[in-house]
C-alpha cells in the first residue's frame, strides 16, 4: 500500500502526569507497534491538523507506553492541550536501543541532563525488573533548577532499588534545595566505581554529553564501554528524510544510541 | 578508458537513422508507455512528456556555465533544470489523508508506466543511486514510480562547459541501468542494448550491425566526450580525502558566496531530503504532503531545543560532503553524477568542480 511506512496507529491517552511547568508524562494506550519496543527506542507522535514530532519512550509497559514531552516546539505545545481519552497517532518503535541485555552481570551507570533522562529511564524500569542479572545501579541526574527535575515522585522508588544509587544536582539551586549545586559532571568525580566492569548510558544535550564522556574516559572507563544518546531533527524515522544526520549515520535509524567510539570521529566536531 | 565494456553486451551496436529513432519512440508509446524526454519550455530544455519525436530539441544546443544557461541552435543539448527525480520522487505530493477520527484514507495511485526518452548518462546514473537511497530502503511511491521505468538513454557525444561525468564514472557513455542507449554518429543513429527488454525491442526493429568502421568512431568520438567531460579530481579515494578536512576552516571561505538559496539542492538529480507537513482542510481532515526539502535552509538540522547548524559555512559542508564523502559510507557510491546542474543553476555561480579543488588542495597543504 502505498504511504504504508507513513501509517500510524491510534494511541489513547489513558493517564497524564504533570512533571514540570513544561513537561508532562503521557501514557498512550496503543497496539500493533513494529515490534517489541525496547529500552532508548523512540515513537513519532502526531496531533491532528499539526503534524509529527519524535518522542522517546519513557516507561515501557505491556500495551501502554510513557512519552515525557517538554512543551518547547510548535507540535509539543500543542501537547498542553490534550486531555484524558484523547486520541493522538503513535508509529513507531524507531530506532535502535540502549544495549542493556549484552552487559548483564556489570554495573550500570546512567547519566542524564534534563529532559535527557527520560529515554534513560527504561534501563532503570528494566535492571530493576531483572536485579540479580546487574551489578550496581548509579544514577546520576540534573537539571537547571530544582523545578526542571522531572520523575519526582518516582525518586524514592529508584533509591528503593537493591544496590542502587541516586545523585541528584542542579545547576542553581532555590531557598528549599539542600543537594547539590553544578552541573551533571561534577558528581563523577566523587563516585566509587568498579571500573572495569562499569557501561554508561548518557543522555543530555550535547554539550553535556561530550563533558561527560570526556570525564568517564578519565576516570578509565572505555570508550566501547560508554553509549550516547543524540538528538537530531527526525522527521520520516526510517532514514529516508535526510534530515537527522550526522556524517555518515542516519540519527533515526543508526542511533540513537551510539557507542561513543563509534560515533567519536564526528560527535564534538562543531556544526557537524 | 572511458569506453571500457567493449565488445558491446549481446546484440552489439546496430545502426539505423532518426526514422529508426521515431519507430522506437513510436513502439514504446503503442506500448503504453507515457514517453517522457527533453523539450524545449521557454527558455529552457524541460522533462516533459512527448506525443512525438518531433518535440525532441535536435537541433538546440545548452549554452552552460557557472550561473549561465541559454538556449541557441546546434546540433547538441545536455540538460536543463530538472531531472528523472521529478516523475520518481515528485516535489510535492500527498502521502495520504488523516480524518478527523484519525483513521487514514490511503491513496490509490494508477499504475504508471513511464519511459524516459534521451536522457543522459548522467541522468541515468542518478536513477541507479536513487534506486539504492529511495528505492531499496522502502519509499513506496519511488517504488511505485519506478516499477515500469523504460529508460532510453542518449550517449553524450558534446559534453558542456559545466560537464564532469567522466570524473565521476557516470558517462558520457552510459555503462548500466538503461534499456537502450543511442548515439548521434555522423547523422547515423547508433543503438546498443542495456537490458533484455531493450534487446528484444532492438531485435524487432532488424537493424544491421554497425561495421568496423562505424564503431571505430563510436569510440573515438566518446572518448573525446570523456576527456571534455574531466574535473581536475579523480574519483580514486575523493570520499576519504574530502573528510580529512571535516574541522578546515575553508568551509567558511567557500560559503562566503552562498546565499543558502537551495536551489543546487533543487536541481540535483541525486538530493533526496524532503519533509511532511500537514494541509489542513476545514471539512475535517488534515493531508499528509510531502515536499523536497534542503540541506541549506534554516530550518534543515534545527530542532525545537536548538540548532545543529546555525551558519550556512556548516550547511554548505553538510551538503558537499554529503555528495563526495558520507554518501559512500551511506550507499557505497558516491552522490554526485557530475550532470553540472548545482554550477549552472547557482545564481551566483559557485562550482562545486573548484570547491572539490579547493578542499582537496587545502588537505595537501595542511594535513600532514
Amino acid at each position: 500500500m502505498l504511504g504504508k511506512e507513513y501509517e500510524f496507529k491510534i494511541g489513547i491517552i489513558k493517564k497524564i502526569r504533570e512533571e514540570t511547568y513544561n513537561v508532562s508524562t503521557f501514557h498512550i494506550e496503543v497496539e500493533g507497534l513494529n515490534g517489541e519496543v525496547k529500552p532508548g527506542q523512540f515513537n513519532i507522535l502526531y496531533l491532528f491538523g499539526g503534524g509529527e514530532v519524535p518522542i522517546s519512550i519513557s516507561e515501557i509497559g505491556r500495551r501502554r507506553l510513557a512519552h515525557t514531552v517538554r512543551f518547547t516546539g510548535t507540535i509539543t505545545n500543542m501537547f498542553r492541550e490534550l486531555t484524558v481519552n484523547d486520541k493522538i497517532g503513535v508509529r513507531g518503535p524507531y530506532g535502535n536501543h540502549w544495549p542493556i541485555e549484552e552487559h548483564q552481570n556489570e554495573d550500570i551507570l546512567i547519566i542524564g541532563g534534563g529532559i535527557g533522562i527520560a529515554p534513560l529511564k527504561p534501563i532503570i524500569q528494566y535492571v530493576k525488573e531483572k536485579r540479580s542479572k546487574y551489578g550496581k545501579l548509579i544514577i546520576l541526574y540534573g537539571a537547571r533548577t530544582p523545578k526542571d527535575l522531572i520523575f519526582k515522585s518516582e525518586f524514592e522508588e529508584f533509591r528503593k532499588i537493591r544496590d542502587s544509587e541516586l545523585h541528584l544536582t542542579v545547576d542553581r539551586g532555590d531557598e528549599k534545595w539542600k543537594g547539590n549545586i553544578g552541573v551533571v559532571t561534577t558528581l563523577i568525580p566523587p563516585l566509587k566505581l568498579n571500573i572495569e566492569n562499569t557501561v554508561a548510558f548518557v543522555c543530555g544535550p550535547e554539550i553535556m554529553m561530550y563533558y561527560t564522556v570526556k570525564d568517564l574516559v578519565k576516570k578509565g572507563i572505555p570508550e566501547t564501554k560508554i553509549y550516547i544518546s543524540l538528538e537530531r531533527r527526525m522527521r520520516c524515522g526510517i532514514g529516508l528524510c535526510g534530515h537527522c544526520q550526522i556524517g555518515p549515520y542516519f540519527v533515526c535509524k543508526d542511533g540513537p544510541v551510539f557507542p561513543y567510539w563509534k560515533i567519536k570521529e564526528y560527535f564534538g566536531v562543531k556544526w557537524i | 578508458m572511458h569506453t571500457r565494456g567493449l565488445p558491446l553486451k549481446k546484440l552489439g551496436l546496430v545502426i539505423g537513422d532518426w526514422r529508426d529513432l521515431e519507430r522506437l519512440f513510436k513502439y514504446l508509446k503503442d506500448s503504453g508507455y507515457r514517453i517522457i524526454g527533453p523539450k524545449v519550455d521557454g527558455n529552457v530544455i524541460k522533462l516533459k512528456e512527448l506525443k512525438s519525436l518531433r518535440e525532441f530539441p535536435k537541433q538546440i544546443s545548452d549554452h552552460q556555465a557557472p550561473g549561465y544557461y541559454r538556449l541557441e541552435e546546434g546540433d547538441f543539448f545536455r540538460n536543463g533544470d530538472d531531472s528523472p527525480k521529478k516523475y520518481l520522487f515528485p516535489p510535492k505530493m500527498e502521502i495520504f489523508k488523516v480524518n478527523r477520527d484519525l483513521s487514514i484514507s490511503f491513496r490509490e495511485i494508477e499504475k504508471v508506466k513511464i519511459a524516459f526518452f534521451g536522457i543522459k548518462s548522467c541522468d541515468t546514473a542518478s536513477i541507479t543511486i536513487m534506486d539504492k537511497v529511495l528505492g531499496e530502503r522502502g519509499d513506496s511511491f519511488y517504488k511505485h514510480f519506478r516499477k515500469e521505468l523504460f529508460i532510453v538513454t542518449e550517449n553524450c557525444i558534446k559534453p558542456g562547459e559545466n560537464c564532469f561525468c567522466s570524473s565521476m564514472g557516470t558517462g558520457p557513455r552510459v555503462q548500466s541501468g538503461f534499456d537502450i542507449s543511442f548515439t548521434r554518429i555522423d547523422g547515423k543513429i547508433l543503438f546498443e542494448a542495456g537490458s533484455e527488454r531493450g534487446v528484444k525491442i532492438l531485435e524487432k526493429l532488424k537493424l544491421p550491425h554497425a561495421n568496423a568502421k562505424l564503431k571505430k568512431k563510436f569510440i573515438e568520438v566518446l572518448e573525446k566526450a570523456a576527456e571534455k567531460a574531466k574535473a581536475n579530481f579523480e574519483k580514486r579515494f575523493l570520499a576519504e580525502k574530502l573528510e580529512l578536512a571535516i574541522e578546515s576552516p575553508i568551509w567558511k571561505e567557500l560559503a562566503e558566496k552562498c546565499l543558502g538559496c537551495g536551489n543546487c539542492t533543487m536541481v540535483c538529480p541525486t538530493c533526496f531530503c524532503f519533509d511532511i507537513y500537514d494541509e489542513v482542510f476545514l471539512d475535517e481532515y488534515s493531508k499528509r504532503v510531502r515536499y523536497w526539502d534542503s540541506c541549506f535552509t534554516y530550518k534543515h538540522a534545527e530542532v525545537a531545543g536548538g540548532h545543529f547548524r546555525p551558519e550556512l559555512w556548516a550547511r554548505y559542508r553538510q551538503w558537499l560532503l554529503h555528495k563526495f564523502s558520507y554518501w559512500k559510507r551511506q550507499f557505497d557510491m558516491l552522490g554526485c553524477v557530475g550532470c553540472g546542474r548545482c554550477i549552472t543553476w547557482c545564481p551566483v555561480g559557485i562550482d562545486i568542480r573548484k570547491a572539490v579543488e579547493k578542499v582537496l588542495k587545502w588537505v595537501d597543504e595542511n594535513v600532514r
